[in-house]
């Protein structure tokens, strides 16, 4: 079981520098879909059968998998583009920085106190590392479409840690910031929408002449 | 004749040199060839078992210290090395920096040769705190008037004058070093492995490492390094790349064999060996000028060096033996060899300038028609530093990459730094390639780029000897290492006698001396038959064809500044490459050029504003120093009201 | 010592003649893709044995080394050639650290095939030759830590020890890694074009471009050699021969490399060549995966 798991997260992981790596937005819009599918499959593989979990599970996938991605790129194509062309932090530069975070975060998980049964899987430094990788997205892109995309893949690593208490915590919780999210891509698709018809443009550097 | 005997005739030749450089030229050469020749006969002897080590003590007194002289395995691996470059550098000189070329400072240059000889014999002899640091001193000063021999160019002066600044940084590092050495060891400047078991000497080994380190060139502390080099005579600046920054090396083997280490040692010293062989070959790869190039280069090869002595701190503080020795024997037997290709380099850039006279790799070309034996020589070199088999630079180097590959295999916690730095330099080594490919090519091949390039001449019999026998030095290790193991062995049971070893070679460097062997005669034998084969099939010479262009000029070649574009650009953060570009306009545009410049990112971009705000506050503190006597009675006063109130202080508490 | 010779030699000729093959087979799928006939399988062994009797052009500019330096880069990779193990064969020699030999072996051959494309002052080979050192950079990077993480999975140091084992969690990775290193070292399609006549373009066979007979045929044996190097090491670095009998793994061996090359005609057919400013970043690819693999070993030597 741990052996399948890990793999999954060994993917997701993999999935990470391409979204890291690729310039293009659709690519990077696919890796964070994916990388949602693969995540919104493993509860299912930790624990046993139950209807509640199944049902969050179905739900997790689809928002993250097909609806929040079928949003992204409505704003796309509304929006009108498709490359980040001038990124803060180059492509190669952000993969290596990914690569590095990644054995970084391998590292780190070593020498935290985990639970015994935590020790041996890739849970920790998934999460880690998805964050990691979020934040180098937030803070390289300049356009918001791959900034949401950065945001959304924050999230996923978030989602990872919370998979380590999924004993203790109710997915509840979970269902609500699916809910959360699905309502703030809608509303940043909207936004996206609306700004690129007032300026030509969705460079966020340029937003910050917007005061009051 | 014994150890103590050759070292006598040795100094004694050296001093007589000294006397009678100045006037007799071809005197002081006899002199210096059989001062060195005794210098590398003692070391061997001691090197190759015949002595353990040879020691005496005098029973008078010098400064106040009684003088302690020590001949062990570790100094005689670097006295071979200083013999066989004094020897081949003073040779160098004879027609390179000769009495009728420069009439008033050849007679300067051989009389500072010998005091630079001597001086560097007596730092790697003396086991006295005190008398180190005096020789440590005027080796210094020695180097510093060999640098600035050509004293009129103003070039020369700042790079003189950087270098003398940046050594007295080291120095007063070492001076606090030994002093406190001195302190903790009740009073003793004596020095050898006896410090061994004073644990609190190990926080001292800092202050050691930035005060060699300095002299060492070691990244980043390597900014006296590049100018230096590349203004002094070429003679000189083999004997500083060769040697001078080697004896940086010494003092590191040296002192972390004697003193106890703190336990970041090791990872704090292969780190900075993995980043100065990185970035030193990148800034090497992207310099125009010939010799700063091969300056640069001297940066990776100490990073390489101390990768390797790195890894042997860290294996001894993990207590592995096996792969330590490994990564120790490769970096003492690189500290040879860079010697020895480096020196044979800077021959090379010696003669194409003396030929040219100027080392600015896009004004030169096409010269292996003129100076064919340069061209050879200079290629056996570049292939020798570049690692690449089988010549003795792979050697060394493959050495080093035995030692970290065991230690990743170990599985230990040294593992961590060893795979990183495994990698770190093999991209360096890449680098390496394309930076002696780029000097090789765009100096010896091609077309002549300008008029005085195009009427070279061949270098004399005097300066292709030295070269020759360099050379021959670089094939020989490459082909026969296994011969050189028993050297490297008694070194490393020197350095840590816990490290001793006798049997067989751990490393298969028979077979891998059998496999260059084989290698070389093939690679001979494939050469000959190609030629033949073309020959007889008829050899035609015609333009180079250039797509149908049929007048290609010698400005069309490649440069060194395109050469480097690519993998320039991906250290652009680090090289900052300053470009100053005038466009073409119009029709039929008269002038367009574009001229880059890789500046000292550490000197310009870091100690320079450092040391710029440094002179804006003593600027500011001067002001009080205005000449006038009767503001320093009113400092006085103060001063010692300053004093009343303090003591008025004390004494109410 | 007769059988060791008699083995030598063997060894030795499979190289030597099996390696034009590989060029001929992918030129074939590629025609196979593109609905034409192409030519024909053994069309290099024709132009090898062409080129062996053709006289030379030197440039006026070329020093002898022109035809030295390809001399040598044969032998530097026939040399890294033998020290590789092929399967059930085992290898001619092998010793502790024989893998850094073969890897320096090749940097020595770019040496001299670069060294003599400088030799001719064109600007059209220095544009290769500066292509050509500066993406070793980052291959070579992808090498080391490709062994370097085959030599930490199996605790061994010779090419004979780090190939016959499995290769454990990081095949997948490694195979990827390996693989694209194959196409830059061998300028294939996503780095260069073999087929393309736009010297602009192209890494390698800029480099050559005023070679002629003789010197000719010896550079484009050695590069079809490298191809067949880099082919032989994938496919041991990935597929355990050492686990199957001698026979399955002379099999595995031969299909491995036959799928190789199969698998190299299919990426140039299916493919364009990339523009230049992405082949770092392909390359960075490629040293990722291959670092991950050493993470992957490193784990479970460490487990």
């Amino acid at each position: 079981m741990t052996g399948t798991l890990n793999l999954m997260i060994g993917l997701a992981m993999g999935l990470n520098l391409m979204a890291l790596g690729s310039s293009r937005m659709p690519s990077l819009i696919r890796a964070m879909s994916v990388q949602g599918v693969v995540l919104g499959i493993m509860p299912l593989l930790m624990e046993h059968f139950a209807w509640p979990l199944t049902l969050i599970a179905v739900a997790t996938v689809a928002v993250k998998g097909f609806i929040i991605p079928r949003l992204l790129q409505r704003a796309m194509r509304a929006a009108n583009i498709d490359r980040d062309m001038e990124p803060l932090i180059g492509f190669i530069p952000s993969l290596l920085l990914g690569a590095g975070g990644t054995i970084a975060a391998m590292a780190l998980a070593r020498s935290l106190p985990l639970m015994p049964e935590h020790t041996g899987s890739l849970l920790v430094p998934g999460a880690l590392a998805s964050v990691l990788t979020g934040f180098v997205l937030l803070i390289g892109r300049t356009k918001a479409i791959s900034q949401v995309c950065g945001y959304l893949i924050l999230e996923n690593g978030i989602y990872l840690f919370g998979l380590l208490l999924i004993k203790a915590t109710p997915l509840m919780v979970e269902a609500g910031i699916l809910l959360d999210l699905t309502v703030g891509v809608f509303v940043i698709g909207i936004i996206v929408d609306h700004i690129q018809r007032a300026f030509d443009s969705l460079d966020t550097r340029k937003l910050t002449v917007l005061r009051e | 004749m014994t150890v103590g005997s050759l070292l006598s005739v040795a100094a004694a030749g050296l001093i007589a040199g000294m006397a009678l450089g100045l006037r007799r030229p071809r005197l002081w050469l006899g002199l210096t060839l059989v001062a060195t020749a005794a210098g590398l006969a003692a070391a061997l002897v001691v090197l190759l078992g015949g002595v353990p080590a040879w020691e005496w003590r005098g029973e008078f007194l010098i400064g106040g210290e009684k003088p302690h002289l020590l001949l062990d395995a570790i100094s005689a691996l670097f006295l071979a090395l200083l013999s066989v470059l004094g020897g081949a550098g003073a040779a160098y000189s004879r027609d390179y920096w000769s009495d009728t070329d420069y009439p008033k400072s050849a007679g300067r240059g051989r009389l500072w040769w010998s005091a630079l000889v001597l001086m560097m014999g007596l730092v790697l002899t003396s086991a006295n705190g005190l008398h180190f640091l005096f020789g440590w001193e005027l080796f210094t000063v020695a180097a510093y008037f060999l640098i600035t021999l050509e004293n009129r160019r103003r070039r020369v002066r700042s790079a003189g004058w950087l270098y003398l600044a940046a050594s007295h940084v080291g120095t007063l590092c070492l001076f606090a070093f030994f002093a406190l050495v001195a302190e903790r060891t009740s009073g003793s400047w004596d020095l050898g492995p006896h410090l061994r078991a004073q644990a609190g000497l190990a926080p001292l080994f800092w202050l050691a490492l930035v005060g060699f380190g300095v002299k060492a060139g070691m990244f980043p502390l390597h900014v006296w390094l590049p100018s230096a080099h590349a203004n002094a005579p070429s003679h000189v600046s083999a004997m500083l790349s060769g040697m001078a920054l080697k004896m940086g090396i010494y003092g590191l083997v040296r002192f972390s064999g004697w003193l106890p280490l703190p336990p970041q040692a090791g990872w704090v010293v292969i780190g900075l060996g993995a980043v100065g062989a990185l970035f030193g070959i990148a800034f090497a790869f992207a310099q125009n000028d010939f010799k700063r190039l091969l300056a640069y280069c001297s940066v990776e090869n100490i990073g390489v060096i101390l990768v390797g002595l790195g890894g042997a701190m860290l294996a001894a503080a993990h207590g592995d033996i096996a792969w330590g020795r490994l990564a120790l024997a490769g970096a003492l037997l690189h500290i040879w060899n860079h010697g020895l290709f480096k020196a044979l380099l800077f021959f090379g850039a010696g003669s194409v300038l003396h030929a040219t006279g100027t080392r600015e790799m896009s004004r030169l070309g096409g010269l292996w028609h003129r100076m064919p034996w340069t061209a050879g020589l200079f290629t056996l070199g570049a292939v020798a530093v570049s690692g690449l088999p089988p010549l003795n630079g792979f050697v060394s180097e493959w050495l080093v990459y035995l030692g970290l590959f065991e230690a990743g295999i170990t599985h230990g916690p040294a593992a961590w730094a060893a795979m990183p730095v495994a990698i770190v330099l093999g991209m360096a080594g890449a680098l390496a390639l394309a930076s002696f490919v780029k000097a090789g090519t765009l100096v010896f091949c091609g077309a002549p780029r300008t008029k005085r390039v195009a009427h070279a001449h061949e270098a004399g019999p005097w300066m292709l000897g030295p070269m020759l026998a360099l050379a021959g030095a670089c094939v020989t290790i490459g082909l026969a290492p296994a011969y050189l193991w028993p050297v490297v062995a008694r070194v490393c049971a020197t350095w840590n006698p816990a490290w001793a070893f006798t049997g067989p070679a751990p490393a298969p460097l028979a077979t891998l001396g059998a496999v260059h062997v084989a290698l070389a005669v093939l690679a001979l034998a494939a050469a000959a038959g190609l030629w033949w084969r073309a020959r007889a099939n008829g050899l035609r010479h015609g333009l180079t064809w250039d797509c149908g262009y049929a007048a290609p000029t010698a400005r069309m070649q490649y440069t060194g500044g395109s050469f480097a574009g690519i993998a320039a650009g991906w250290f652009g953060w680090l090289l900052q490459t300053e470009a100053s570009l005038h466009r073409p306009r119009g029709l039929l545009p008269e002038r367009a050029h574009r001229v880059e410049r890789v500046p000292e990112t550490v000197l310009e971009r870091l100690i320079g504003p450092v040391a710029a705000g440094a002179l804006r506050v003593s600027t500011a503190v001067r002001r009080l120093q205005h000449g006038r006597l009767q503001a320093y009675i009113l400092y006085l006063v103060v001063g010692l009201a300053a004093l009343g109130v303090l003591v008025f202080l004390e004494g109410t508490q | 010592m007769t059988i060791t010779i008699l083995g030598f030699a063997l060894r030795l000729a499979l190289w030597l003649l099996l390696a034009p093959l590989l060029p001929g087979l992918i030129n074939k799928v590629k025609a196979w893709v593109a609905g034409r006939r192409g030519p024909p399988v053994l069309q290099l062994y024709y132009d090898l044995a062409r080129l062996w009797r053709k006289g030379v052009v030197l440039s006026t500019l070329a020093s002898p080394g022109f035809i030295i330096a390809p001399a040598v880069a044969w032998v530097a990779l026939v040399g890294a050639a033998l020290l590789l193990p092929l399967g059930p064969g085992g290898t001619a020699l092998s010793f502790r650290g024989d893998v850094l030999l073969m890897i320096y072996l090749l940097a020595l051959a770019r040496f001299c095939t670069v060294w003599a494309a400088m030799e001719t002052g064109s600007a059209f080979e220095g544009m290769g030759s500066v292509r050509e050192v500066s993406y070793a950079v980052l291959t070579e990077a992808a090498i080391i830590a490709a062994v370097l993480s085959l030599c930490v999975h199996t605790g061994g140091l010779s090419l004979a020890t780090i190939l016959a084992p499995a290769a454990g969690a990081g095949a997948a990775l490694l195979a990827g890694g390996l693989f694209t290193v194959l196409l830059a070292e061998n300028c294939r399609v996503p780095f260069d074009d073999p087929n393309t006549h736009l010297e602009l373009t192209m890494i390698h066979e800029v480099m050559v471009l005023d070679h002629s007979g003789p010197p000719l045929a010896a550079i484009l044996h050695g590069a079809s050699v490298k191809l067949l190097l880099f082919s032989v090491l994938l496919v041991q670095a990935v597929i355990p021969l050492g686990d199957l009998s001698p026979l399955a793994a002379g099999g595995a061996l031969a299909g491995g490399v036959l799928v190789v090359t199969i698998g190299v005609g299919l990426v140039e057919s299916l493919l364009a060549r990339f523009a230049f400013r992405q082949v770092p970043f392909l390359l960075t690819l490629a040293f990722l995966l291959c670092l991950f693999a050493l993470l992957v070993a490193w784990k479970g030597g460490a487990a």
